[in-house]
């Protein structure tokens, strides 16, 4: 199991002229102490116009600065929209060889098409076409990596012979990703051999349905990229606090002011009718389900509370087959910043070292 | 935290239906025909439309339906509604201020039951092979008018509708209270289809919505469903704030 971190980078009202400043200089402080502490990755996304919901429209950019900042951590994009409105190809595969160069080889590269109205109305973007532009960018941005010269003919991008470049500092390339948001998106990761980028939070029996289905379909894949990256990647929320309850009431406090952010922005679905978006995506359904509990009970599957209390809950997502579990850490600040920084180290003492690889486990132990 | 609304609807009280009872029976109205279109506004109306209960959307919408009912207990009637797309705390609604219908038979159930705040005028609705068409007349001026413009068949599945709010007086411990009325009618879909939507008229003021300035076309969409009007299950407080607002009957 890998933990990483993951970020929306939203914004409370009232915006002043540095509220946006203090948050992102937050997170790249969390960024900071993240490396020093053993976290594995950073993620952060692409959205555009998602009101304090998110603010990072430029994920390059953030992600160079927390590799400039760091030093081992690996750095996720989280995902680059796949839809020529928003992003080329070229320009894509060209952006992320540059990161992979500048940070030594840390770059993950996520893949996906948007979800709302609110960005596929603003970009200008066809509804119908996202899904077609991302499986068509999937297939050729790793090529642009590893031939010397390329050229293509294809329904939505074509481009005569020309010699992309940089190429990436990993070789054949960095490891690719699906965000996984509608139903049925773990399989379209599954048969062309990326990564199930898991952005909702369903509960552990609907998620260790699809990591049974995903792991047997890649199998059988055929994959876009030079190599199978068989890997399932979930989000969660993270809250590790001594005290239980204050642990928990913070974390549902996090959980719920993140959920009810997202349900204020106009999923694509719920403005223009279209079979390309079969349910309301990064929206709300399986956030509530995650988010929701009995009376006076923790949702089963938050990483939120003390660490006992998160160990075991890891443990189960470790049972249904997880492989990296990254956390969102705040929204609007709704958490103190020192309060977010005081449960990440509590979480790297007591939480991380139970979930260590075995290697780690010999070095720690002295080995045998 | 998410914007909320500004508007104090109670200047719009006295206009707002009474409804005497809450304990409603469902309608069953078969194969209505629903022509609904959606258009963004500009944003520096969308405080202004909404009351302090709810959060507007991002981007602002309006929704624009005008749906023939062929069969109904009070006989056929056509149905003309524009609706400010919002946020009940994390839902999503369509704040109805006015509507209009062809019958006063209709209107008056309407009203009754679920408290739609409307009036009799001449609304209409055609269906051709190029178009869909549908308009709404009140007194001698033309308040709405709009098309589906090249309708291509699609799965009513891929089709999705707001639960309305509708302005109107309730009475409890005998006071009268102004309260938003949920309505949220189950559909059965038959057909659907979508095409590009086109709005020639749109008078703001008609249908109590001062401000409202269309700026982009987003989706227009025309399905065949049976309609089952609801029980009353929720009513909103519209000046409290969003997370206290909403009362379950």
């Amino acid at each position: 199991m890998k933990f990483g971190i993951f970020y929306e980078i939203s914004v409370p009202r009232p915006w002043e002229a540095d509220t946006e400043y203090k948050v992102y200089q937050n997170c790249l402080e969390q960024v900071r102490l993240a490396d020093e502490l053993g976290f594995d990755q950073v993620w952060a996304v692409e959205h555009h116009f998602l009101e304090e919901y998110s603010h990072c429209s430029a994920p390059e950019i953030f992600l160079t600065a927390c590799a400039m900042q760091t030093k081992n951590i690996r750095i996720g994009r989280g995902i680059v929209v796949c839809v020529p409105q928003f992003n080329n190809p070229i320009k894509a595969a060209e952006v992320a060889a540059t990161m992979d160069l500048v940070s030594g080889g840390r770059l993950e590269f996520g893949t996906g098409r948007s979800a709302t109205w609110t960005e596929l109305g603003g970009f200008g973007a066809d509804p119908d076409e996202t899904k077609k532009t991302w499986d068509e960018w999937t297939r050729i941005i790793p090529k642009m990596w590893t031939q010397e010269r390329f050229s293509y003919e294809g329904r939505a991008f074509s481009m005569p012979q020309r010699t992309i470049l940089p190429k990436p500092y990993q070789k054949p390339h960095p490891p690719m990703w699906v965000a996984v948001t509608s139903p049925g998106t773990e399989l379209d990761a599954a048969d062309r051999g990326m990564g199930s980028l898991g952005l909702t939070f369903g509960g552990f029996a609907e998620q260790e349905k699809k990591i049974a289905e995903y792991r047997r379909r890649i199998k059988y894949c055929d994959p876009v990229g030079s190599f199978v990256n068989e890997q399932v990647n979930t989000v969660n929320f993270l809250f590790c606090n001594e005290d239980n309850m204050y642990g928990a009431r913070t974390g549902q406090r996090l959980a719920g002011t993140f959920n009810y952010l997202a349900e204020q922005l106009l999923a694509a679905r719920q403005a223009y009718p279209t079979r390309s978006y079969p349910n309301l995506g990064l929206l709300p359904a399986l956030r509530r389900e995650a988010t929701s509990s009995p009376e006076g009970q923790i949702p089963e599957g938050l990483c939120i509370g003390n660490p006992d209390r998160i160990i075991e809950v890891i443990k189960k997502w470790e049972a249904v087959g997880v492989d990296r579990i990254n956390f969102l850490l705040n929204a609007v600040e709704t958490v103190p910043q020192e309060e977010v920084l005081a449960s990440m180290r509590l979480f790297a003492k007591e939480v991380m070292p139970h979930f260590a690889q075995k290697g780690e486990l010999a070095a720690v132990g002295g080995g045998n | 935290m998410p914007l909320v609304g500004t508007r104090s609807l109670s200047t719009l009280a006295s206009a707002a239906p009474v409804v005497p009872s809450l304990q409603v029976d469902r309608w069953e109205l078969p194969n209505a025909r629903i022509l609904q279109l959606m258009y963004e506004i500009d944003a520096t109306a969308m405080q202004s439309l909404i009351p302090p209960a709810l959060h507007p959307t991002i981007p602002p919408t309006l929704v624009f339906t005008v749906t023939s009912f062929p069969e109904s207990p009070v006989g056929a009637f056509v149905l003309g509604e524009v609706r400010v797309g919002a946020r009940s705390g994390a839902r999503p609604r369509g704040l109805l201020l006015q509507a209009y219908v062809s019958t006063p038979e209709a209107a008056r159930e309407l009203a009754n039951r679920w408290g739609y705040p409307v009036e009799v005028g001449e609304c209409r609705l055609e269906k051709r092979y190029d178009r869909i068409h549908a308009s709404v007349i009140h007194g001698s001026r033309e308040i709405l008018t709009m098309t589906l413009l090249n309708p291509e068949p699609i799965s009513g599945n891929d089709v999705q509708y707001l639960a309305s709010l509708n302005l109107a007086r309730i009475t409890r411990d005998g006071t009268e209270q102004l309260r938003l009325i949920q309505v949220d009618p189950d559909y059965t879909f038959k057909a659907a289809d979508r095409g590009q939507p086109q709005i020639e008229a749109f008078d703001a003021a008609a249908w109590r919505l001062d401000g409202a300035e269309l700026n982009h076309p987003v989706s227009a969409s025309c399905c065949v469903a049976d309609i089952m009007m609801p029980e009353l299950r929720y009513l909103v407080d519209p000046d409290k704030p969003p997370l206290a607002a909403v009362e379950r009957l």
